[in-house]
């Protein structure tokens, strides 16, 4: 199978491994995977803004880049939803680019729902020991159906121990631009997802999105847990 | 009700650090929640919930897709029981129409139960104002109205914010009875001094959870009974409820009724479902003599056929904020207006104006929870965007964020630009963090930075690695 | 303008309301409201005996007491006991319709009329009992005044088996048929009144009823 990576603008800037992670992880499933060079954002925040224009043309931009290939993976509910999804709603007003977008909507996928249900990953690469607790992104979760996935990847994990938090399927506050224009009110929401994923003992928090993990790293932090690790389940899977 | 949704940043930020209604939020939150969840799994297997608001989207759908004619049919078979259907456009006509109706009825004294409908009038005041007395019977909103009507914080838990010493406190004020410590004691205080009222007042005034067309009947649902007090003792009953409240038969009610106290208390049933239709007959003990609806528009009419008539499929059940974390976060009262929570959030820009409530629609994460509970499916998010894209259209955002915006959208399809602000970005945040995991203080970022640290990148962006590790042989 | 005529305006030419599209909307709705389609039901067992205690258990799980008895010549025995339990007075005001029962015969007080104030225990019969939800479908008349469940703080109501339906549908279904036309008041009372409302707090007694007791009469 050939398989493009968009490897999300959070990934791109802040956290380069988890990209070459899912890539090591689709390798491992099998696939060839190409890297559009190109690729920058898949314009989300445009479309949250309420900026229509700004989102088509971002739209336009990435559906040209990857619709030659056989499926695309994100390692990202938010990214891959809003490709799938939102994509046809937002080019409502250019008939022929909605097309495409609909033509695309199928082989778009976020990591862990590609590797189990349509790669069929055998044998995860990595080695995880320890507690960990799984933060479930809103957009991954109720838009796309992505529960049982991650969990089903990391319970291959041999030595790993899942203990599940209370809210784990409540918002974390990131929202994107959200936590930038109300950081008072995001910054009381993460302090319930920390505190709750915290009472779970786990050493690590594991989740899907890398907003939701910066959200809940920086908020760990200025809470004064330099020690409980957050880490994105490609890095998990693919832990040395 | 005048709206403070303006105000919405410093609303919120009192909010935050109230601690008594913090502490009430986080209790009242686990009662709802989890209470809600445990009633749904009455209705049946897995996918009832989802079958039944179906269900109950496609009658609302229905009902609103030929709104005019089914007003047309609900007010001819409500005329034909002997009550008078009138229209008001906005506020000041409610409280017009309701003033003349107690002066022909020579009525010194209104009691009320809840409605929506006359907080968005502010009808009370209007009433005090010509001379007749308002009395609200919820106890909710008895509280909020000796406490100087201040207004509700949630639609069906009007003083989810209040702790039971200040009830207390404000109990033994106003009645100047001794102050009572338990909450039983409380409420058997409120019955004692609104029976007396129940039983003295020439008119009652209701809202109304749904009108049926087929009888020209108002559903009321109610665990007080005071909705049963107000429209069988008084002479005369006016009912003020929004033109979407109509629904078609009797069995559509008995739909709904499965799903609107469930989504709202988490009980199977409310206590009492009145249906009420016409005027009292010559030979009957009690009911109103005169039977008024006042149908409001008050921004109604604008929304049908519109991108946002989703949101008039509304049944006021509350389970959109009990479940929104924004909302579970702040409090009702930070919304400014009568509404709050998600569907406050598209309704106050809607009916007071978009430019009137910016941050509402902004003060959202999108998450969805909200649309997951809705019983009749109204996609919430999408409407919250869809109020964002048209502050963008009719430019009411910030210069400098629409500035911001424009320019990362730009550079964003030019790849090539994109990436050396980016590697130069990051380098930055990298060298700015000074080897630490994470960056305290970011002048670009206040927001962020108020309440978390923003944790360093890697220092390289992917793109060059990548392109690094595929130059090499 | 009049008012009513400037909003159906808007909301006609938001719909794009014409003539042709007007007709077709009314006959619409006129199939609507003869087809009465039902939702979705919970499962409900409506054999006769699943029903009573479906009612029994739904109505002990809103707070309500429940007693049987064969059939209405003994419930003024069981009103009479209950009330000698509880402590109250052997008196009460009672629906006209259920004058000719032998109230006298246990020794209760009883007035057949609407309540009062005053009056501290108010017994009822019923037009129909909802075993979904363990709730009691009121029909105000003259001989069924609505006050008599409502003003007291004690409300007994006797529910004969053969009244005992499986949902609201059921209850709106014997009202058409044997009523004709709904009455000006429809009460569904379910358990003793209640509110949350001061720390989501569940009391009992708030406007209505303190306390709500059924008597089965289980050969009626």
């Amino acid at each position: 199978m050939r398989v493009a990576l968009f490897v999300t603008c959070l990934v791109d800037l802040m956290r380069p491994k988890i990209g070459f992670a899912a890539i090591e992880l689709l390798e491992a499933a099998g696939c060839t995977v190409v890297v559009p060079t190109r690729q920058t954002c898949c314009g989300q925040p445009a479309w949250n803004s309420g900026d229509r224009a700004a989102a088509a043309q971002l739209a336009k931009k990435v559906i040209a880049e990857f619709e030659g290939f056989e499926h695309v993976v994100a390692p990202s509910g938010s990214c891959a939803d809003h490709i799938r999804n939102e994509y046809p709603v937002l080019l409502a007003g250019a008939p022929e680019w909605q097309a495409r977008a609909r033509a695309l909507a199928p082989r778009v996928h976020e990591l862990t729902d590609f590797l189990v249900r349509v790669a069929r990953l055998e044998r995860v690469p990595g080695c995880f020991a320890g507690r960990v607790t799984y933060h479930d992104s809103c957009a991954g979760l109720r838009r796309l159906g992505i529960k049982a996935q991650p969990r089903d990847l990391l319970a291959r994990l041999p030595g790993i121990e899942l203990q599940e938090m209370s809210g784990a399927e409540e918002c974390c506050g990131f929202g994107g631009a959200f936590s930038l224009k109300f950081g008072e009110i995001a910054a009381a929401i993460a302090q319930r997802k920390c505190a709750c994923a915290c009472a779970t003992g786990a050493a690590a928090i594991v989740g899907g999105d890398l907003g939701c993990l910066l959200n809940i790293e920086g908020k760990l932090r200025r809470m004064g847990d330099e020690t409980t690790r957050v880490l994105h389940i490609a890095e998990v899977l693919t832990a040395k | 009700m005048e709206s403070r949704a303006h105000r919405f940043q410093a609303n919120a930020a009192d909010s935050l650090a109230n601690p008594v209604l913090q502490a009430n939020l986080r209790t009242a939150k686990g009662k709802f929640v989890d209470k809600r969840a445990i009633a749904l799994r009455e209705l049946g297997e897995a996918d009832a919930f989802e079958a039944t608001r179906e269900a109950a989207r496609a009658v609302r759908d229905s009902v609103l897709g030929d709104i005019d004619l089914w007003l047309e049919k609900f007010e001819e078979n409500a005329v034909a029981r002997g009550a008078a259907v009138l229209w008001a456009r906005d506020g000041a006509e409610i409280c017009r129409l309701v003033a003349e109706i107690g002066r022909r009825h020579g009525v010194a004294k209104a009691v009320k139960s809840k409605s929506m409908l006359s907080e968005e009038a502010g009808l009370n005041l209007a009433l005090e104002a010509s001379g007749i007395r308002p009395v609200e019977t919820d106890l909710g909103e008895y509280i909020l109205q000796i406490n100087r009507n201040e207004p509700p914080s949630h639609i069906i838990a009007p003083v989810v914010h209040k702790s039971l010493d200040e009830v207390a406190d404000l109990f033994h004020s106003v009645h100047k009875t001794p102050r009572k410590t338990e909450i039983p004691a409380l409420t058997r205080e409120a019955r004692e001094v609104l029976r007396e009222h129940f039983l003295t007042a020439e008119m009652g005034i209701s809202g109304g959870n749904f009108l049926i067309a087929e009888t020209g009947s108002v559903a009321l649902v109610t665990n007080e009974g005071n909705g049963r007090m107000v429209t069988t003792l008084p002479r005369v009953h006016v009912v003020i409820t929004g033109i979407e409240k109509v629904i078609p038969t009797l069995e559509d009610l008995c739909l709904l009724m499965r799903l609107l106290p469930r989504s709202a208390t988490g009980q199977s049933i409310s206590n009492y479902v009145s249906v009420l239709t016409g005027v009292k007959r010559p030979d009957e003990h009690d009911g109103p003599e005169h039977l008024y609806f006042i149908l409001v528009d008050n921004g109604r009419a604008d929304v049908v056929g519109s991108e946002f008539r989703d949101m008039l499929r509304c049944i006021r059940c509350g389970a959109c904020m009990n479940h929104c974390p924004v909302y579970q976060t702040i409090g009702g009262h930070a919304y400014g207006w009568v509404y709050p929570g998600p569907m406050g959030s598209v309704l106050t820009p809607l009916y007071t104006g978009i430019e009137n409530a910016i941050d509402l629609p902004q003060a959202a994460t999108l998450c969805n929870q909200c649309g997951v509970v809705c019983p009749v499916k109204i996609p919430l998010p999408d409407l919250l965007r869809k109020l964002r894209e048209k502050q963008v259209e009719r430019n009411l955002r910030p210069r400098f964020e629409r500035g911001a915006l424009k320019v990362w959208a730009w550079v964003a399809r030019h790849p090539t630009l994109y990436g050396i602000g980016a590697r130069l970005g990051v380098r930055y945040l990298k060298w700015l963090a000074g080897g630490k995991p994470s960056i305290a203080v970011l002048g670009t970022a206040p927001e962020w930075t108020k309440g978390r640290d923003f944790p360093a990148p890697e220092g390289r962006t992917f793109r060059e690695l990548y392109a690094r590790r595929r130059g090499k042989p | 303008m009049t008012r009513r005529a400037d909003i159906l305006g808007r909301i006609r030419a938001k719909l794009n309301r014409n003539p042709e599209n007007a007709t077709a909307g009314r006959a619409a709705i006129e199939e609507t409201l003869a087809a009465r389609v039902q939702g979705p039901r919970p499962p409900v067992d409506t054999e006769k005996s699943a029903l009573v205690r479906r009612l029994i258990e739904k109505s002990l799980a809103q707070s309500s007491t429940v007693d049987t008895v064969a059939s209405d010549a003994e419930a003024p025995a069981a009103v009479a006991r209950y009330l000698a339990a509880q402590g109250l007075p052997l008196q009460a005001v009672v629906w006209p319709a259920l004058a000719g029962l032998d109230w006298a015969g246990a020794r209760l007080a009883v007035a057949a009329r609407g309540a009062r104030d005053a009056d501290p225990v108010g017994i009822t019969g019923c037009f129909c009992a909802i075993a979904e939800t363990g709730t009691l479908m009121l029909c105000g008349a003259p001989d069924t005044p609505a006050t008599v469940s409502l003003l007291p703080e004690t409300h007994i109501a006797l529910v004969p088996a053969s009244r005992i339906v499986a949902g609201m549908e059921e209850g709106f279904a014997l009202a058409r048929t044997e009523l004709g036309q709904l009455p000006r008041a429809v009460n569904f009372v379910s358990g003793p009144s209640r509110t949350g409302d001061i720390e989501q707090t569940i009391v009992l007694g708030a406007h209505g009823p303190y306390r709500v007791h059924l008597i089965l009469l289980a050969q009626d």
